[in-house]
């Protein structure tokens, strides 16, 4: 049948991670937990208390004792949705059309989101819409300025555009 | 149109049978979820495990409801049981709207999923801060049954959930149809999901060597997989049937070029029985030897063959193109000689005739294997007086069936109690659909009754100015429109559905429309519709708010 278009794919999972990113955060700040902490069995809070010379003690302050890093990948995701969805004053910018961009963004958000516990999920499918936009880019797909002004309701100017060989 | 609260709860609850089906269904669900937080809340033996409080209380919650929807899912997919039910249940559910179903079940799994991973979330933390268990947060995410299938789940839920959004399923069926097949170890982690014995009143899961690999003794979950496996083994049987029906014989025996481009496949299958406005799906394994695709069938029951249209729209119909040697060369030409037939004066009916893919010159024609039939066959309309039939676009293929049907018991005299037959077409541009046309002049031909079948073309397209001198000069006089070469005129723009459907219930009030009718009587229309569903609520709309007290009328959308 028809042609893969994988920018209108992966807008949908960077979409759905963010949702699950920022919901993620809000959970992040009140049960506050460095995902790595397994590696040497530091556990949450300081219970039982940290060997003295914990190699990740910076992260830890800004992950536990302030939720730093939650915060940021709950403001990410919301920029994420912001590009994605798109918000009215980001349609048609390069946020909202630039793949290489959405990529890089959507790989920070990854690498963001994959620092606390709750994370791990969003930054999976973080990944996954970057993934699909890096395909976007290597198959020249790009998002026409009439797609970028009506992305909720066209779902065919883009293909036609972006249909050609 | 704006989405507001009070629109939602408009659209919900004004029509009864939507809101019962609203209090049941959701109703069901929030019972359950409120009888897994009580179970485990009151649950003695579950008594450290519920020093976790709120957390373990609602993902227990709506770990029973996401069983249930577990369960649901695959009911509405169970397309040949639901062929066998559709008649004996149409009084209690629309068994049509299957998908519609099978999405609101998916829809409420993504909510109770979110609360109860979120939930879990909460307690493997706990769980670890207190030491309940001796045992890590991350160890149950990852190293136990439960959170592997969990996280499995979800991996395969936003990989499903994702490409079967209406924009990807249209743009590429493919995509959508193998990436739903992660739905087969979707659902065997969903019942394998409590094998790790996570709900217990013991330090350590109580496993066994034996199935089902753990104690009931000690694991105390709700065992629900017992319950929720049965839709999964009928689906899995109902695709094995699909199978071995699909492989039954099937001869692919001619294939027809219509001028206008399409496709005609006449298939034989004597183990294949339909109805009237049905449809299947066929695969060609030189084509695609895993792919099916659905296509209306477009030949009456009564028919010695079993036909289908295509038109080569995109990479599989184009590859079945070529394969039976009717590639999109060969269609252009004859397309071109088809649109050159416009200008021509009419000579005859028509638009000249088919023309046969010689197997010969071809070599021989591909294997076919068709599946089914499915869909709501359209035997109602001899069950109203007044049968109203909209096709619209692409939506008019079921009618090609469904008029030549009407056509075959009208010849036996056999029509039930149907009197008269509207048959409304909004077509954007006709000439595409050049072998529909030369089949409504067939039936339109074969009228004995002049009163009995009205057909009404609307052509939605804006006209270049040679069509228009076209219709100027063709037009007055001519026994035949020279748009459709029907003898039924041709309407331009959109059809005005208050006044046709205002026009017909006075037509009825009057008796002219059915001579002898009894006004003590109720006299029932029904609109038949298949095509885009937003123009199937305003057309629906406007049926039903014709209704009087002696005439009701009724509207169907068909499903393909």
């Amino acid at each position: 049948m028809g042609r893969f278009i994988w920018h209108d794919w992966a807008r949908f999972v960077a979409i759905s991670a963010s949702v699950y990113l920022i919901w993620a955060a809000i959970w992040g700040i009140l049960y506050r937990k460095f995902f790595f902490d397994f590696i040497d069995h530091t556990y949450t809070s300081g219970t039982p208390p940290l060997p003295a010379k914990c190699p990740v003690q910076a992260i830890l302050e800004f992950i536990v004792r302030v939720p730093v890093v939650q915060v940021v990948a709950m403001i990410m995701g919301f920029v994420t949705l912001a590009f994605e969805y798109p918000a009215p004053f980001l349609k048609g910018t390069f946020m909202q059309r630039n793949f290489t961009f959405k990529t890089v963004f959507l790989v920070f958000q990854a690498m963001t989101s994959v620092l606390f516990y709750q994370g791990t999920n969003a930054f999976l499918w973080s990944l996954i819409a970057a993934v699909g936009y890096t395909r976007a880019v290597m198959l020249g797909e790009v998002m026409s300025l009439e797609e970028s002004q009506d992305k909720i309701t066209t779902a065919w100017a883009g293909a036609a555009l972006t249909a050609q060989p | 149109m704006k989405i507001s609260v009070w629109n939602v709860i408009h659209q919900e609850f004004h029509n009864r049978r939507r809101a019962i089906f609203n209090v049941l269904w959701y109703g069901l669900q929030l019972g359950l979820f409120v009888y897994g937080w009580w179970s485990q809340a009151t649950n003695q033996r579950l008594a450290p495990l519920n020093t976790l409080r709120f957390s373990v209380w609602s993902s227990r919650g709506a770990g029973l409801v996401l069983a249930l929807d577990g369960g649901m899912i695959l009911l509405p997919m169970l397309r040949n049981i639901i062929r066998v039910l559709r008649p004996k249940l149409a009084f209690l559910m629309p068994m049509d709207e299957n998908v519609w179903f099978h999405r609101q079940v998916a829809y409420s799994m993504a909510f109770w999923t979110m609360v109860h991973t979120t939930a879990h979330y909460v307690n493997f933390f706990n769980v670890e801060r207190t030491q309940l268990r001796p045992q890590l947060a991350l160890q149950i995410h990852y190293e136990q049954a439960g959170g592997i299938t969990g996280h499995f789940m979800l991996l395969c839920m936003i990989l499903m959930y994702s490409t079967a959004h209406h924009k990807i399923r249209t743009q590429c069926f493919e995509a959508f149809w193998y990436t739903h097949h992660l739905a087969f170890f979707f659902i065997v982690a969903l019942y394998t999901h409590a094998t790790g014995c996570f709900v217990r009143d013991s330090a350590k899961p109580d496993y066994t060597s034996f199935f089902p690999y753990y104690s009931t003794d000690h694991c105390l979950g709700y065992e629900s997989w017992r319950f929720i496996i049965w839709p999964g083994i009928l689906y899995f049987g109902e695709r094995v049937y699909r199978e071995i029906r699909g492989r039954q014989p099937t001869t692919l025996e001619r294939v027809l070029v219509h001028p206008s481009g399409a496709m005609e496949f006449r298939i034989q299958k004597p183990s294949f029985k339909y109805m009237a406005g049905q449809w299947l799906f066929i695969q060609i394994p030189d084509v695609s030897a895993f792919q099916w695709h659905p296509f209306t069938i477009t030949s009456a029951p009564e028919d010695p063959y079993v036909s289908i249209h295509i038109r080569q729209v995109g990479d599989w119909t184009q590859a079945v193109g070529e394969r039976v040697g009717a590639g999109p060369s060969v269609m252009a030409s004859l397309t071109k000689t088809a649109m050159a037939g416009i200008e021509k004066v009419n000579d005859d009916l028509g638009r000249g005739d088919f023309v046969e893919v010689n197997s010969s010159n071809w070599g021989t024609l591909p294997l076919v294997r068709i599946d089914g039939p499915y869909g709501g066959p359209t035997e109602d309309v001899f069950n109203v007086e007044v049968a109203v039939l909209i096709g619209a676009g692409i939506g008019v293929t079921p009618f090609a069936s469904i008029l030549k049907h009407i056509w075959y018991r009208q010849r036996k005299g056999n029509l039930g109690s149907l009197r008269r037959v509207e048959f409304i077409w909004i077509v954007r541009d006709a000439p595409s659909f050049g072998w529909f046309q030369s089949l409504l002049s067939e039936v339109e031909a074969a009228q004995t009754d002049p009163n009995f079948l009205r057909m009404s073309v609307y052509l939605t397209s804006k006209l270049d100015e040679s069509t228009l001198w076209n219709i100027a000069v063709n037009d007055p006089g001519a026994d035949f429109d020279p748009m459709t070469l029907l003898r039924s005129r041709t309407l331009y723009g959109r059809p005005d559905w208050k006044s046709i459907y205002s026009h017909l219930r006075t037509a009825i009030e009057l008796e002219q429309y059915l001579p002898g009718r009894e006004s003590s009587l109720k006299t029932s229309v029904g609109t038949f519709f298949c095509g885009p569903s937003s123009l199937a609520k305003i057309v629906r709309r406007q049926a039903l708010a014709t209704t009087t007290e002696t005439i009701e009328f009724t509207f169907a959308k068909e499903h393909f």
